[in-house]
């Protein structure tokens, strides 16, 4: 019997800052997730009034307290906030801190601070796994040693925090990062202490980086702590990361290809992700935990979800069910 | 002479392959947004701080994207609003315990325009009511405190700090508006009048700007339907987009049902000599299906035709 549990990433409902604040547009949101064949919920950390799901502060100031948001969530048929998505480079309005770096050691308390603050709410929801943004941009900084050491500290402490939590840290590495160049990720994997870090895989952003995800499931399959199945449209194969600003220049603006999209939800058509095959992997390496469903950004969110649990019901669920058996 | 220094605020919507996003969302994006704004005759832009990082990214600096805005017809980015909305441990303007971390974080969006000629550094003074209350003369003197030592820090940099009062603000009250800026200093702390704000929370626009003429340096012209009756600004979280009763507090100028008498008004600024920036805002125009596009055309279409006649009659009775 293995133990994957299925979920939903909640941000392609929220394309600005100004959007998705009320109550009635959560419910919506849950209840499209559930009906499509999900059990829980990712949220992205956010600051501020508007973001009432970005934070523990905001979501006990719109729902009474932690309890009260899991009673709705479950009202709505979700039953778990599975993991939370927590980038330190994003300004904080509760803390009217600026962008913190885990590369600056002078940064390092406050990131363990922020990360214990999601933990603890996270193990209230349900949760078990903290995502966070493992290095900033490659365009941003080299992955030298000394820039690789600091990660693997910071990352370290922040682990251990949460773990004494019940609630695991996965480095989530996306295709602007800098762990993207040469053997970088490879080198701060083996850096961090493996019982505190882990590795939240993302099936689009290693495909977008060129790198097959099945691949780094075999090579790693005891630091695999999460995963995010998301679909790649296209390959960033002339190494575009690298230029400057590249998060509007590249990841939004598309690149000097303007690709219109780089990511979907898994179902979509021309997908280059075989979700099906990272599905027999990840059971191959004894995966057991959470798999989150994300379109990031998507025209149509609730279309996204329907074609992810058609995929979930139709072709993933089956595979898991005989792997299931078999054992 | 119509008037010419309109100003457009920030807020629009595009849709893109990935949903409805800011117009930041590529360069492209911008380039029709800006286009549009352009032949709509704007020639200010006012915009968000926590834009700015973003612009840079998109065009290599903030300097670079306001000459980006100059070869489309437009004078300059005219205003930065800024906000803490929130009261939290670290952030709330009515607790002076807080006020060195703001002043700072102030100095990082002042720093992010350096050598511009933004004229507004536009604040919300308080965080919402609810956090507040109960609202004391002591919470309004200590919050005119903070503003004040903000307002001379701008006035170094050109800038002139600006209060923007939300009907959900600890400081709505007519009493409460004339208790805050008697313990500001005129010096560095200026009036800047929303008048769906105002009309919201049952206070005269028309009035406020007659009585603090000389302090007021800019305009949100924006329209509302609905007073606040029922305290709706006393809603936790968040009265502006999650009160129970309204979904929708604004509108563009010119729609059926707006209660702002912008007529009125215009002919008050025309007749005091104001000679500043006025700015066209309609937040969330998207709800019930609406386009910023379209939201602008009609406001830029009433400005053009209703106000543009009231103005001519002012300019007249002045001139006689």
């Amino acid at each position: 019997m293995n133990g994957i549990r299925w979920g939903y990433a909640l941000n392609q409902w929220k394309p600005q800052f100004d959007d998705f604040v009320r109550r009635e547009d959560h419910e919506r949101a849950l209840k499209t997730i559930s009906i499509a064949g999900f059990d829980g919920v990712e949220l992205t950390a956010g600051t501020g009034r508007w973001e009432p799901l970005g934070n523990p502060q905001q979501v006990v100031a719109n729902f009474g307290s932690l309890e009260g948001f899991r009673e709705f969530m479950e009202s709505c048929g979700i039953s778990a906030v599975c993991s939370w998505f927590y980038d330190p480079q994003q300004r904080s309005m509760e803390h009217l801190t600026g962008p913190l770096s885990p590369l600056n050691p002078a940064d390092m308390d406050g990131i363990v601070a922020k990360a214990e603050w999601f933990a603890r709410a996270l193990a209230e929801l349900g949760g078990s796994v903290l995502l966070v943004r493992a290095a900033p941009s490659a365009w941003e900084v080299p992955p030298d040693d000394d820039a690789l050491n600091r990660l693997a500290e910071c990352w370290s402490r922040v682990g251990n925090a949460t773990m004494r939590y019940g609630v695991r840290t996965a480095l989530h590495v996306d295709f602007l990062s800098m762990l993207r160049r040469g053997d970088a990720l490879e080198v701060l994997l083996a850096l961090t202490d493996p019982s505190a870090v882990g590795l939240a895989l993302d099936t689009a952003e290693m495909t977008v980086s060129g790198i097959d995800p099945c691949a780094v499931i075999k090579r790693h399959p005891r630091r695999v702590w999460h995963v995010q199945f998301k679909d790649a449209l296209a390959v960033d194969d002339a190494e575009e990361y690298l230029q400057s600003h590249a998060e509007y220049a590249v990841r939004q603006r598309g690149g000097t290809r303007e690709i219109p999209r780089w990511f979907a939800e898994p179902g979509v058509d021309d997908g280059r992700v075989d979700f099906a095959a990272v599905t027999r992997v990840l059971l191959d390496a004894g995966y057991s935990g959470w798999i989150v469903f994300e379109s990031d950004q998507s025209p149509h969110p609730a279309t996204s979800a329907l074609h992810g649990g058609y995929l979930l019901q139709r072709e993933l669920r089956p595979i898991v069910a005989a792997e299931s058996v078999m054992s | 002479m119509a008037w010419t220094k309109w100003s457009y605020m920030d807020h629009w919507v595009t849709e893109t392959p990935q949903g409805p996003q800011p117009p930041s969302f590529n360069r492209d994006h911008m380039d029709r947004y800006v286009k549009q704004l352009s032949a709509l005759g704007f020639r200010g832009f006012d915009t968000f701080f926590f834009y700015l990082p973003i612009l840079a990214g998109l065009y290599g600096s903030v300097k670079a994207f306001e000459e980006y805005l100059q070869d489309n017809g437009f004078d300059k980015i005219t205003g930065i609003f800024s906000a803490y909305p929130y009261a939290t441990e670290y952030t709330a303007p009515h607790v002076s315990e807080t006020h060195d971390r703001i002043v700072a974080d102030c100095q990082a969006t002042i720093r992010a325009v350096e050598g511009l000629s933004v004229e507004n550094f536009i604040v919300m003074p308080s965080t919402t009511y609810f956090q507040v209350e109960p609202v004391t003369d002591e919470k309004i003197k200590i919050m005119a405190d903070l503003w004040n030592r903000v307002g001379r820090l701008t006035l170094e940099h050109g800038m002139r700090t600006t209060c923007h009062f939300e009907f959900w603000g600890a400081i709505r009250t007519r009493e409460q508006l004339d208790l805050f800026f008697s313990y500001t200093d005129p010096q560095y702390v200026y009036f800047f009048c929303d008048t769906a704000q105002h009309t919201i929370a049952g206070v005269d626009p028309i009035q406020m700007f007659r009585d603090y003429r000389d302090r007021c340096t800019g305009f949100h012209f924006k329209d509302t339907h609905t007073v606040d009756t029922h305290e709706a600004y006393r809603t936790p979280p968040d009265p502006e987009l999650m009160a129970p009763q309204v979904t929708r507090w604004f509108h563009e100028m010119g729609t059926d049902g707006g209660l702002v008498d912008f007529p009125a008004l215009i002919r008050e600024i025309v007749t005091s000599g104001y000679d500043g920036w006025l700015t066209v805002e309609h937040d969330k125009a998207e709800l019930d299906g609406g386009s910023y596009a379209e939201a602008t055309c009609v406001a830029k279409w009433y400005i053009d035709n209703v106000l543009a006649e009231a103005q001519a009659l002012a300019d007249q009775g002045a001139a006689r």
